[in-house]
């Protein structure tokens, strides 16, 4: 049971991970590669301030989210005004820049060695209402003009432009909104390992969130949910195998782009409504 | 700064090179950033060790460093082959948007640095010693005999794909694709093979770059990593520009290796992050000048 | 009273002259023709006005206010909208988010409204949908409010972009050759909704077109465009006796084949 419950409250961080990616990939298009290194932005920023400085903990949550959206400044400002590609290729080296910072300031994050004896503020329960937080929030941008604007700007940025639409704005913005929710996980992730180590947030975590969003169905928010049960359960399934357990993984993403363009879910979105008309038509098949 | 910096500089550059001109080529026709080309580094390292292990019992000194770069060369064109057949060629010809190749260049750089890490696992390997001297002196400036030939065998690889590009058919026809691929198809063109060999050039590179890597850093799996140094010597020099990259590839050579006699290696990679960010916010276009734009 | 008018504009492609000196104006309420052979330069003249490129000298005034230079969402925003020649939709939105995306920049609410799913926005958001069933409505496309554009035939595509366009709240509407790909019937279906929603609107219309019956019907005044210079300009009659018009558009001494 403790051992279950230790799997939902990382799956449950891994998710507000991939809300950010889901945000910044599935809905802008823009391929993020540093939000991995937003996530050990915001959990090194908390754990720092919590420990060296004895900050009150919802202080350095505060100041968490905030380094997350200065970062996210520094980075974005200069891209978004850029084709898209330049997105992914910065935030690369952002996130190769952030783990070279964090393993050479050794007297604030313990370098390479990582920092441990942060307190244990978080638990399952804290993580799971803040999942419902934020995917209701994203939900809210998604319907919004903001999220309209973003899928606009997905498919056509001059036409968009043509709309009216401020594209570099709407992508700063989302993107910065990403990034200091991908903090935040970060904050939840520091305090309920107790443990943070620079290495583990390397490119390729940020490259699994976007392959699950890819996955669930690059439009659908539901699908981004589902795919990061599956996704990060699968290994857990994989055990069995654990060296090929990402090889394996590999090839079902490799085979699903190939064979299944659009993913697990497409654009389907779960909603009271489907779920009204389904139950008429169960009805009515009795 | 000493000449000595300026050529130890200059002849990491020109590996950059090597990376971030096997990187440009599959940018330009294919207009998306080829993650996998880490991985391709990495595999063809490995192999190119596998190799000189191998041709260590007949060769030694500069046949064998020939043979170990030759047969990494070859892998990489393998390697090439096999990833546009499994991770584009089905994407190319459903005519999906860019983010699926996005995908599956990632897809595809996660699984060869997973397989490296299953087949050699994760200690670090070093390329045997080719040769007995270490140092050499020319024109009184002693240089390290390592970068010697990185600088020359980076350099004729770089000048032998300028020559293919600009001097031969089948470099027309890649100049001609990453122009206009519809154009290109509509005059008759096989764009299969075009592609084919663009990354079939990119694979070869790889292999090069791969080996020089190598021997410069030891081998781990995640030595594609270092792609990185690829996209920022593309982003200084120019997006899609061949050239331009080549440029910004020596320039962030010498770049580093100031940097890390300044301030330290550990850190220098935050400051050459600054300096592409300044860079963009500055001169966005790049030394080369070339923007690329959507069509209205 | 002139609503839009550009004073010499010049842009070159490297050594290509694409648009050389052109200048005109659209008074208000005004439907204004550009006519000319293929890679006259008329779609590049467009790209000009709504700042897709920098224009390399001239200037445009879109209610004698100067628009040239602005970036290309402000100047949708001042109250130029266009349509593509090549149909340029928004996939990943089904048709009425189509529209209403046109209709987004206008609307005040902030993030915090988002988050808090604030009343102000539940209410600007029903306003912008109400607003944009009317227009799909209008140029005839109702009850398909769900459908994804690329499931649409041809014609409703060409449709939709007017409706979206329409949604920014343009005060000159540019149309880059509306009708291309339409058949007979829907051509003059087309002509007609044009003018419907011209006269709806009090709209000033600039169109590019290939078909003369939508040029002849609609414009009460044409230009001519040839190599990026300007051949002609005058009303539907005259431009139809104009010599030099012929002879770009047929060589020499075919006058008969003209329509």
């Amino acid at each position: 049971m403790e051992y279950i419950i230790t799997i939902l409250t990382f799956t449950g961080i891994t998710l507000i991970g991939v809300l950010g990616s889901y945000m910044v990939t599935g809905l802008t298009g823009l391929f993020s590669f540093g939000q991995a290194a937003f996530f050990s932005v915001g959990a090194y920023t908390a754990a720092v301030l919590v420990k060296d400085f004895a900050t009150p903990f919802p202080l350095a949550v505060v100041a968490a989210m905030s380094a997350g959206l200065v970062a996210g400044m520094i980075v974005g400002y200069p891209t978004v005004r850029l084709r898209r590609d330049y997105i992914s290729l910065v935030t690369f080296g952002f996130g190769e820049a952030i783990i070279a910072l964090l393993n050479n300031s050794t007297n604030l994050t313990g370098g390479a060695m990582g920092l441990s004896g942060i307190p244990r503020y978080t638990s399952f329960w804290v993580v799971w209402l803040s999942v419902a937080v934020c995917l209701t929030i994203v939900a809210g941008y998604k319907y919004s003009k903001y999220g309209r604007q973003c899928l606009a700007l997905r498919s056509d940025e001059l036409a968009a432009k043509a709309m009216g639409i401020n594209v570099n704005r709407v992508k700063l913005v989302t993107f910065l909104f990403a990034a200091a929710m991908t903090s935040y996980a970060g904050v939840l992730y520091a305090f309920y390992t107790t443990y943070v180590e620079p290495g583990s947030f390397g490119w390729i975590v940020s490259a699994e969130w976007i392959i699950i969003v890819f996955v669930g169905g690059i439009n659908s928010l539901t699908g981004s949910v589902f795919a990061t049960f599956l996704l990060t359960g699968l290994p857990e399934m994989l055990r069995f195998a654990s060296e090929w357990r990402i090889a394996i993984y590999c090839v079902i993403v490799l085979l699903i782009i190939n064979f299944r363009p659009v993913g697990i879910f497409g654009e389907f979105e779960l909603s009271y409504k489907w779920l009204r008309q389904l139950g008429k038509k169960g009805a009515k098949a009795a | 700064m000493s000449i000595q910096q300026l050529l130890n500089g200059v002849s990491l550059g020109s590996v950059y090179a090597l990376i971030a001109v096997g990187f440009a080529l599959v940018f330009n026709i294919l207009k998306f950033s080829n993650f996998a080309h880490g991985g391709v580094m990495t595999l063809t390292a490995y192999i190119g060790l596998a190799a000189s292990l191998f041709f260590s019992r007949w060769l030694s000194g500069l046949p064998l460093f020939g043979a170990t770069l030759v047969s990494a060369a070859l892998a990489g064109a393998i390697v090439g082959i096999v990833l546009e057949r499994m991770a584009f060629r089905r994407i190319r010809n459903n005519n999906s948007p860019v983010i699926y190749y996005f995908i599956s260049s990632i897809t595809m750089g996660i699984l060869m640095e997973n397989i490296v890490t299953i087949f050699a696992s994760s200690t670090f390997y070093s390329y045997p010693k080719f040769f007995e001297l270490s140092v050499v002196e020319l024109f009184h400036v002693n240089i390290a005999l390592t970068d010697l030939l990185m600088l020359v065998f980076s350099s004729t690889a770089l000048m032998i794909l300028l020559w293919v590009l600009y001097r031969t058919k089948i470099g027309l026809a890649i100049r001609a694709l990453s122009f206009d691929v519809n154009t290109a198809n509509l005059m008759g063109m096989d764009s299969n093979r075009v592609v084919m060999a663009t990354f079939i050039a990119a694979g070869i590179l790889g292999g090069v770059a791969g080996v020089f890597l190598g021997i410069n850093y030891t081998l781990y799996p995640q030595l594609g990593q270092l792609i990185v140094k690829g996209f920022i010597a593309s982003v200084i020099g120019g997006l899609g520009s061949i050239t331009g990259a080549m440029i910004g590839a020596v320039l962030l050579g010498v770049l580093e290796v100031t940097l890390i006699s300044a301030v330290g290696a550990g850190i220098a990679p935050v400051f050459v992050f600054i300096i592409m960010l300044t860079f963009l916010l500055v001169r966005p276009r790049g030394i080369a000048g070339v923007i690329v734009q959507e069509k209205a | 009273m002139s609503k839009l008018e550009a004073k010499g504009l010049c842009k070159a492609f490297g050594g290509v002259q694409a648009i050389q000196d052109f200048s005109f104006t659209v008074d208000d309420r005004q439907i204004v023709g550009i006519i000319g052979p293929n890679g006259a330069g008329k779609t590049t003249a467009f790209n000009l006005l709504t700042g897709v490129y920098p224009i390399d000298a001239g200037e445009v005034f879109l209610d004698g206010k100067l628009i040239s230079g602005l970036p290309q969402h402000e100047i949708t925003q001042r109250g130029l909208a266009r349509t593509f020649q090549n149909i340029r939709l928004f996939k990943g939105l089904n048709l009425i988010e189509n529209v209403m995306t046109a209709a987004d920049p206008y609307s005040s609410y902030n993030l915090a409204d988002v988050f808090l799913f604030s009343r102000r926005k539940r209410n600007r958001e029903k306003e912008v949908r109400d607003m944009s069933r009317s227009f799909l409505e209008l140029v005839g496309l109702s009850g398909l409010e769900n459908e994804k554009p690329e499931n649409l035939p041809y014609g409703l595509q060409r449709k939709l972009e007017l409706a979206r366009a329409l949604a920014s709240k343009p005060k000159v509407l540019l149309l880059d050759e509306p009708a291309a790909g339409l058949n007979p019937s829907e051509v003059q279906e087309f002509i007609q909704l044009v003018q419907r929603l011209h006269d709806q609107f009090d709209l000033s219309v600039l169109v590019i077109e290939h078909r003369m019956e939508v040029i002849m019907t609609l414009c009460a005044n044409i230009y001519v465009l040839n190599f990026g210079k300007l051949l002609a300009h005058g009303t539907p009659a005259e431009i139809q006796n104009n010599r030099d018009v012929t002879t770009a558009y047929i060589g020499e001494e075919d006058e008969a084949c003209l329509l």
